[in-house]
């Protein structure tokens, strides 16, 4: 029982985060914060794909093969978590760093045209450009 | 901290009590105690089995193996992120020849210097290691690659972006790095097309030991490449991140300070 309302705490949790990051994306003005809202969602949406791949038992072992015999198997078999999620996962880290690194740029090239990244200034000083 | 602050944080903490409470009290909560059917065909596989990867690493031999058109397509997004980066920040090559000229200042102390030495080749020693384990331990080409990628920018920050200009690792060499890094990806995917195989196919084709070591097939090539292929890329990035605001400033023609 409580290591099912451990587990509910952790699960909740994360989609806590889900929705605080979010909120952080939408209402933020300031696109380095957005950033930051950003890779939260990132990282929970991983954790929460790698808690679909846990097991809930005692002992729990990574998916790498301790040893390499037929006998090692079934013992492996029976502990292992699942791997297909932490494969996604790694996938999805290299992506998620990727895309951070150009938006970080981007960020980088807006501050050094419009000197400010409170998104409602630039809104303002292109605005007065245009006219 | 403001009050409003501290009090949307407890209500935040509460409700997720609360909301957890109600999820075990309905015995909703997911079930997570056995692997799916098609986790434990990779578990059971990778190693013994009749579709071998024949790698201990279970995530490696999904990534590279199973499904490794997918990290492929991956591959290909990061490098495609890393391009536009690149581009967003591209100089002119007379701006560039004259930048060494406002290098000045003595830099930091010998200690900081020192340590630096000391820990880069041991970084450089590390994340190889965590490459070419990629298909025995935790670990891969991406990791290492990652690893790697720490050994310029604590060279920037201690020495100068000139330094390692100076050493011989310069924008355009990690650009050549890592597109010789890429074409050997596409080499060893491609490969087993010539057997008549599939497309990144890996048992039969790539020798499963070599000199009685495990070397996995074709997963060792892989990460290898990629090794090589993400510490280049990220040094490139790192060396446009530290070239001084003044070049860009000139470039972009912004006049306000």
């Amino acid at each position: 029982m409580i290591v099912e309302f451990l587990w509910s705490i952790v699960i909740i949790s994360i989609l806590g985060a889900t929705v605080i990051s979010l909120y952080g994306i939408a209402r933020r003005p300031s696109l380095i914060k957005k950033l930051i809202a950003l890779t939260i969602l990132t990282d929970s949406a991983n954790l929460l794909a790698i808690m679909v791949g846990y097991r809930l038992i005692y002992p729990v072992a990574p998916p790498v093969l301790p040893r390499l015999t037929e006998e090692g198997l079934k013992e492996f078999l029976a502990t292992a978590v699942d791997p297909l999620p932490q494969a996604l996962v790694i996938t999805a880290v290299v992506i998620g760093m990727a895309v951070n690194i150009l938006i970080a740029f981007a960020i980088i090239q807006i501050y050094r045209i419009y000197g400010t990244t409170d998104v409602r200034k630039i809104a303002k000083v292109i605005k007065n450009e245009g006219s | 901290m403001k009050k409003v602050h501290a009090v949307t944080a407890c209500i935040i903490v509460l409700f997720v009590i609360l909301l957890s409470f109600v999820l075990t009290s309905l015995n909703m909560a997911p079930e997570t105690e056995e692997v799916r059917t098609l986790g434990k065909f990779f578990l059971e596989n990778s190693y013994f089995g009749d579709y071998s990867a024949m790698s201990p690493e279970v995530v490696t031999s999904i990534l590279w193996d199973y499904r490794g058109l997918d990290t492929i397509y991956e591959t290909s997004v990061f490098f495609l992120a890393i391009i536009s980066s690149l581009a967003l920040f591209r100089l002119g090559n007379t701006i560039e020849s004259e930048k060494h000229s406002e290098d000045s200042g003595p830099g930091l102390s010998f200690i900081v210097k020192g340590i630096v030495k000391l820990v880069s080749v041991m970084i450089i020693a590390v994340s190889a290691s965590i490459a070419l384990h990629g298909h025995l331990t935790p670990g891969g080409g991406f990791q290492g690659g990652s690893a790697l990628a720490v050994v310029p920018l604590l060279v920037i920050v201690a020495f100068s972006k000139f330094a390692l200009e100076d050493l011989g690792f310069t924008k355009d060499r990690a650009m050549v790095v890592r597109s010789l890094s890429l074409v050997g990806i596409a080499l060893v995917a491609l490969f087993p097309l010539l057997y008549g195989a599939y497309i990144m196919q890996n048992q039969p084709i790539f020798p499963a030991r070599i000199g009685g070591q495990l070397t996995s097939g074709s997963l060792i090539l892989y990460n290898i490449f990629e090794y090589f292929a993400v510490g280049a890329g990220f040094t490139a990035v790192f060396l446009l991140l530290a070239t001084p605001e003044k070049i860009f400033k000139k470039l972009l023609g912004v006049k306000k300070e």
